[in-house]
């Protein structure tokens, strides 16, 4: 589904990524871990097509697609999802209004007719059970004074009403009380599906306890130094990051 | 300096004595207000522009046919107000009951009175050289006075069309009498797509406890337009103001309100998005002569390449106004390296008493939301839609009535697609 192969990118000239690959299949949990700094959210950033990266070497392909010249809206429509590690606050729009604008658009990318306002409204009531969000929180300006569980739990919310076959999680976890780490993480369960796959970027392993991977991986300088299966994790949280550096 | 020989003559032909005194007395003022020009149009070179374009201040004499202007009015309102090149067209015009609405030479005696302490009264004609033009050269000012307790649900559209040549003058006089409440809106159509210059000076007087909503709409393509509204209020009067700017070669608006009794109600709001070149200035004041008043102003405005705006808000708050509440804030979104906004608040404060602030911001928009909306799979293009009409619903939502409300915000929504953001 995912290819990714020696990808390099930067910003404002800082190399961030050095020539890193992964390849992610239908139906896979991925986790990437890795210390501060070590390029995880560039990495969900430059897959979802933020424009402040540039793409300097190497190449991402989804489904089959060279994404390099395709922007974030159509990624979106393609069925890439980012879920942000710090979701953005935009006062006058609420969240209702922005998925419907968001789902009707994708739907009418492909052809398909924009759901009405009843159709809608149906699929919201569904998908807010999911992850326990009050419609009321939905009809308020986007984020805007939620707390930082709200806004986990939007994230979600918005994933689950958009239905993505890449859903990337950034740091999904941060800021996560235990409660709200499980309704989120339920959340993402519930989607999950053959058809689908989720990449997890975290540098703990709390949340891989809740939410299983199939590979994990680390990144460090840019670059993917190990890999192996959710073993690798409990290694890790046991030894720190120093052991990958000393063992390379 | 202006040639005042051509301004005397049109006024030696007046043929009403009390309007001729008042008008001749206009030229005294201009001379004080010729002196105001550089510094109050700094940013904006009207009077440069105007006699450059027509050499001549004087509006045209021929007299236009009206019928064919009927198609041109086109509005939701029951009761609509038409003028022609500043003249009033009643029989185009629909006039709910409890509002009179006369030309000042056509009063009785007893009626003129009454204005005569309004008109020419109100006006900035001391400080801005456009209302002493006007003062002096406009033919005919149109009078509404709106009758004690008269309380008006619907909104009255006043629709002006400017068809000539030459500079035309619009002048309204508005006395709303005691416990009254009234909304009107006005507009001015341009017969041509260029090259019109309409000054239009409008003084109002709110008599205690009475309530006045007033929605100005502008959207002028390259034609010039200079607008000015003046406001006294008495004890417990609200009034609410909504300027709506879109396009124009240069469009100066000025909004004066003085606060001259206890306890009044003053909200300017204004919204400006501005495309294709257009100037778009406005210059506002509030006067705060007594205690208690409180008045909120809030402009929001979009420029985008090419495009100019100016903001410049004046706060008065004298000796004897201890206990105001006054607030004053400007925003601006620049969509380009080539979009221009000249934006000063100011405060004046005299009483010790009182609670004040201004401020004003210029900045962009927020790559960090328009990368989070188009992540949903939202195209750029409507990203950018969705925040610039989210970012003019703090002005839009002051309106109180839903369906005024709905109908600007989709007014908004129409004129932002045509925005163009680099």
């Amino acid at each position: 589904m995912l290819e990714i192969k020696n990808l390099h990118a930067s910003i404002d000239n800082t190399k961030i990524l050095n020539g890193l690959d992964l390849s992610v299949n239908a139906g896979e949990v991925h986790a990437i871990m890795g210390p501060n700094g070590s390029g995880k959210s560039t990495l969900a950033s430059v897959i979802a097509g933020r424009e402040d990266y540039d793409v300097t070497d190497g190449e991402i392909n989804f489904q089959g697609n060279e994404l390099s010249d395709i922007g974030p809206d159509e990624r979106a429509r393609e069925g890439i999802f980012l879920a942000f590690q710090y979701p953005v606050e935009i006062p006058g729009v609420s969240t209702t209004n922005f998925m419907k604008t968001a789902v009707n658009q994708i739907r009418e990318s492909k052809g398909e007719k924009p759901l009405d306002a009843v159709e809608f409204l149906k699929l919201m009531k569904e998908k807010m059970k999911l992850v326990n969000i009050k419609q009321e929180l939905l009809s308020r300006s986007i984020n805007e004074g939620f707390s930082g569980g709200e806004k986990k739990r939007n994230e979600i919310f918005q994933m689950a009403m958009l239905n993505p076959k890449l859903s990337i999680l950034d740091e999904t976890d941060s800021g996560l009380d235990i409660d709200a780490l499980k309704i989120v993480s339920k959340g993402v369960n519930a989607l999950k599906s053959k058809e689908n796959a989720t990449v997890v970027v975290t540098h703990y392993q709390r949340l891989l306890e809740y939410i299983v991977p199939d590979f994990v991986h680390v990144l460090m300088d840019g670059k993917i130094v190990k890999s192996g299966d959710k073993n690798l994790a409990l290694e890790l949280e046991e030894k720190g990051y120093d052991w990958i550096k000393v063992k390379n | 300096m202006i040639d005042t020989v051509d301004l005397r003559k049109s006024i030696s032909i007046e043929d009403d004595n009390i309007i001729k005194d008042i008008k001749s007395k206009s030229i005294d003022k201009l001379k004080l207000s010729y002196k105001k020009y550089k510094e109050e149009y700094k940013y904006t070179p009207l009077l440069r522009n105007i006699e450059k374009k027509f050499g001549s201040f004087n509006s045209s004499k021929n007299i236009k046919k009206v019928d064919s202007y009927k198609d041109l009015i086109s509005t939701n309102d029951k009761y609509y107000i038409v003028t022609l090149n500043g003249t009033f067209i009643e029989n185009l015009s629909k006039i709910p009951n409890g509002i009179d609405i006369k030309n000042l030479k056509d009063l009785s005696k007893n009626e003129q009175n009454i204005f005569i302490h309004s008109y020419s009264k109100i006006d900035d004609s001391i400080d801005d050289i456009f209302s002493s033009i006007n003062s002096i050269l406009h033919s005919n000012c149109l009078t509404f006075r709106i009758k004690k307790s008269t309380i008006l649900k619907e909104k009255i559209s006043i629709i002006n069309i400017v068809d000539s040549s030459k500079p035309t003058y619009f002048r309204k006089c508005f006395i709303i009498d005691k416990n009254s409440e009234v909304s009107f809106s006005e507009e001015f159509i341009n017969i041509t797509k260029d090259g019109n210059f309409s000054n239009s000076v409008n003084e109002i007087y709110m008599d205690e406890n009475a309530v006045l909503n007033y929605f100005s709409t502008q959207n002028i393509n390259k034609n010039y337009h200079y607008n000015s509204i003046n406001v006294f209020q008495k004890r417990n009067s609200t009034s609410n103001f909504h300027t709506y700017s879109f396009s124009g070669s240069i469009i100066r608006n000025n909004l004066n309100i003085k606060l001259l009794d206890k306890s009044c109600f003053a909200n300017m709001y204004g919204f400006y998005a501005i495309k294709n070149g257009s100037h778009i200035d406005n210059h506002t004041s509030v006067d705060h002569l007594d205690e208690n008043s409180i008045s909120n102003e809030h402009y929001k405005g979009i420029v985008d390449n090419g495009s100019n705006g100016v903001f410049n808000g004046k706060i008065f708050v004298r000796q004897k106004a201890q206990k105001t509440n006054a607030f004053q804030s400007n925003n601006n979104i620049l969509l380009s390296d080539n979009a221009k906004v000249n934006t000063k608040p100011q405060l004046e404060i005299w009483a010790d008493d009182v609670k004040c602030s201004h401020g004003c911001t210029v900045g962009q928009l927020d790559d960090d939301a328009l990368f989070y909306l188009m992540s949903r799979g939202i195209s750029r293009k409507d990203a950018i839609s969705l925040l610039l009409s989210a970012f003019s619903t703090d002005i839009t939502e002051k309106i109180e009535d839903k369906e005024i409300r709905e109908e600007y915000q989709l007014m908004i929504l129409k004129e932002l697609e045509g925005l163009n953001y680099e």
